[in-house]
């Protein structure tokens, strides 16, 4: 087990290494000449020579990706290129705890609801609760966030106006002083999740009912609701902790749209404002964190599932 | 040779699967509707030009922001604008690109994933493992930073890129499918027979594969259009004045609450489109696999 988890880990670490390669490559050297993208093209040959200085634009890619990685594993973000003299590091931390929030609230409505949905359909899977319950999963998970997130603004800030449209969250206060500004956001992130976790849910849990142990239990006599609530659901839960793992992954993609759509000052509408303005330092940070982030949930995700199920084995994987 | 034989196996393929027992069904099921929602944007992009009532991209700033009305049934937007032409002109643009979205990542992905399972061992594993890596990123970030390195993305780059961005993926389902096959008696008969490893992999071993390529690919096709429309809502897709529709939207959004036309039609293209294609897959999905 341990050393499952120790060869995961350094997996894991060097996953990240070539990530943080691919988005060096992605963000500095590709694009060809940087000061120029940064700056556009009709910036003076003074204001190119001196922004190439200061990035460290003259030497080689690979002593710059060197140095590049040096400094953050010194925890160096440095500073922003737009927004002159903000320091990266902080200004991503505050906005990763507004992103948190947000993701937390959604996890926080979903995975009930879904988990509880899923059973119920899973139980009436021959009748028309349990299509309901399936095709509105589908519908949910199939529209992306943005979309979900205009028809919530449009049923409940225009045609019933009771919750703001806008998440931006008023100067001088932090987003836990606006709460009600979280629920449309929340909402539409979870909605996708909510499609998926119910529909594997409805699909294990329906394997499971028609396993043999269960019928066993039946006809032992025992009671429905302790034989599905006790035994079946023990069994029946595990593919959903997995596809609830993964989609921490998706969460992040629902980020990014949903806080941009809202004006939430979360990281992914800082990430969208960073690729905007070019700010390439910046986005660069965001998206390692975002990567590290995903890693470790799936990562989290694995761990739990080979502890509750004692059928898989980290070490095989 | 190969591609003969190919053919053959393939209409053996289809005819296991007739298509009046595709029809029957189909009937009566949500399948049904969502084949109704993809057909009818297929004629709507393919005769959009002709029946468009206005220019998808001629400014009219005199009639900006006006309401539904008759001679603009779905209201115009910020620059005067017809709505109802611009999603018609639209839909074209989004499902050309997610055909093609579909098509090249199927071929990269069995491409890679054949070659991977098919040669096996220390080239298996580092191809997939750098799968793995490029998986490690998700897919939306990954395109949308590399549309953001291309100075003025069109169809083709944004085409391109969410193709690369999905081939791990298809790649792995390519490979699974192989590997269920590989070792199969048929195989080994080709093998000793002494036919090329290319007409093994495409001869005999594709045409089962068939059935988990196809749910893979219509699958790639819906999650192009929710990529298409999402990337095109963070402005990195395509720029203005296309009429794309995640671009609609996104030029539109801060109007929400005083034109709300401008962004509900819009939205409810992608929606539609995005159910039908789902439904859809869900509907192949269920027929291949005769649950």
């Amino acid at each position: 087990m341990w050393i499952g988890i120790v060869k995961r880990m350094c997996f894991m670490l060097f996953t990240l290494l070539v990530a943080s390669i691919i988005v060096f490559i992605l963000l500095e050297i590709t694009p060809g000449d940087v000061a120029k993208i940064i700056l556009g093209q009709h910036a003076t040959e003074e204001a190119l020579a001196a922004l190439r200085d200061k990035m460290g634009l003259n030497r080689s890619p690979a002593i710059r990706y060197l140095s590049w990685l040096n400094q953050m594993l010194h925890g160096n973000f440095g500073s922003s290129l737009y927004m002159t003299g903000v320091k990266i590091g902080p200004l991503v931390l505050r906005r990763a705890v507004n992103s948190s929030l947000l993701a937390l609230a959604s996890l926080v409505f979903f995975v009930p609801l879904s988990l509880w949905l899923g059973t119920i359909a899973a139980m009436k899977d021959d009748t028309w609760i349990g299509s309901l319950i399936s095709i509105s999963g589908l519908l949910a998970l199939s529209i992306p966030s943005f979309i979900t997130g205009i028809g919530l603004i449009f049923m409940f800030s225009l045609v019933f106006p009771i919750l703001p449209a806008s998440s931006n969250v008023p100067p001088g206060t932090t987003i836990f002083q606006n709460l009600e500004r979280l629920v449309l956001p929340a909402v539409s992130v979870s909605l996708v999740m909510f499609g998926y976790v119910t529909r594997m849910t409805q699909s294990s849990m329906v394997s499971v009912l028609r396993s043999d142990y269960v019928r066993a239990a039946f006809l032992k006599g025992l009671p429905r609701k302790y034989v599905i609530y006790v035994h079946a659901l023990k069994n029946g839960l595990l593919p959903s902790i997995t596809v609830i793992g993964m989609n921490i992954g998706w969460l992040f993609g629902g980020l990014i749209v949903v806080e941009s759509l809202f004006g939430y000052p979360g990281i992914g509408q800082l990430l969208v404002l960073g690729l905007q303005s070019r700010d390439i330092p910046l986005v660069e940070v965001i998206m390692l964190l975002i990567i590290a982030l995903y890693m470790l949930a799936n990562f989290l995700t694995d761990l739990v599932y080979s502890l509750l199920d004692p059928r898989i084995n980290m070490r095989r994987q | 040779m190969v591609s003969l034989i190919m053919t053959r196996n393939v209409k053996a393929f289809l005819r296991d699967r007739e298509p009046f027992t595709f029809i029957r069904r189909l009937g009566g099921t949500t399948g049904m509707l969502g084949l109704i929602l993809l057909i009818f944007w297929a004629v709507i992009s393919i005769v959009g030009p002709a029946i468009v009532p206005y220019s998808a991209t001629e400014l009219h700033v005199d009639v900006a922001y006006s309401p539904p009305s008759l001679g603009h049934m779905l209201g115009t937007d910020q620059y005067g604008r017809d709505m109802l032409s611009r999603i018609i002109i639209g839909s074209r643009s989004i499902l050309t690109t997610a055909l093609g979205i579909a098509i090249l990542s199927l071929v990269a992905g069995i491409f890679i994933g054949f070659t991977a399972g098919y040669v096996g061992g220390f080239v298996d594993e580092v191809i997939m493992r750098f799968m793995d890596m490029f998986m490690s990123i998700p897919s939306l970030l990954l395109a949308m930073v590399m549309l953001g390195i291309v100075i003025k993305p069109g169809i083709w780059s944004v085409m391109l890129i969410i193709a690369i961005v999905y081939s791990p993926r298809t790649a792995r389902v390519a490979r699974s499918t192989l590997l269920e096959y590989k070792s199969r008696e048929f195989v080994d008969a080709a093998r000793i027979r002494g036919e090329s490893a290319l007409y093994i992999m495409f001869g005999e071993v594709f045409p089962n594969c068939l059935g988990p390529l196809i749910v893979e690919g219509t699958a790639r096709f819906a999650y192009g259009i929710m990529t298409i429309a999402s990337l095109g809502f963070l402005g990195v897709g395509l720029r203005p004045p296309t009429p794309d529709w995640g671009l609609m939207i996104a030029e539109n959004k801060d109007l929400l609450l005083q034109a709300p036309w401008t962004v509900i039609f819009p939205a409810a293209a992608v929606a539609s489109l995005v159910i039908g294609a789902s439904l859809f897959t869900e509907f192949v999905d269920r027929y291949i696999r005769r649950v």
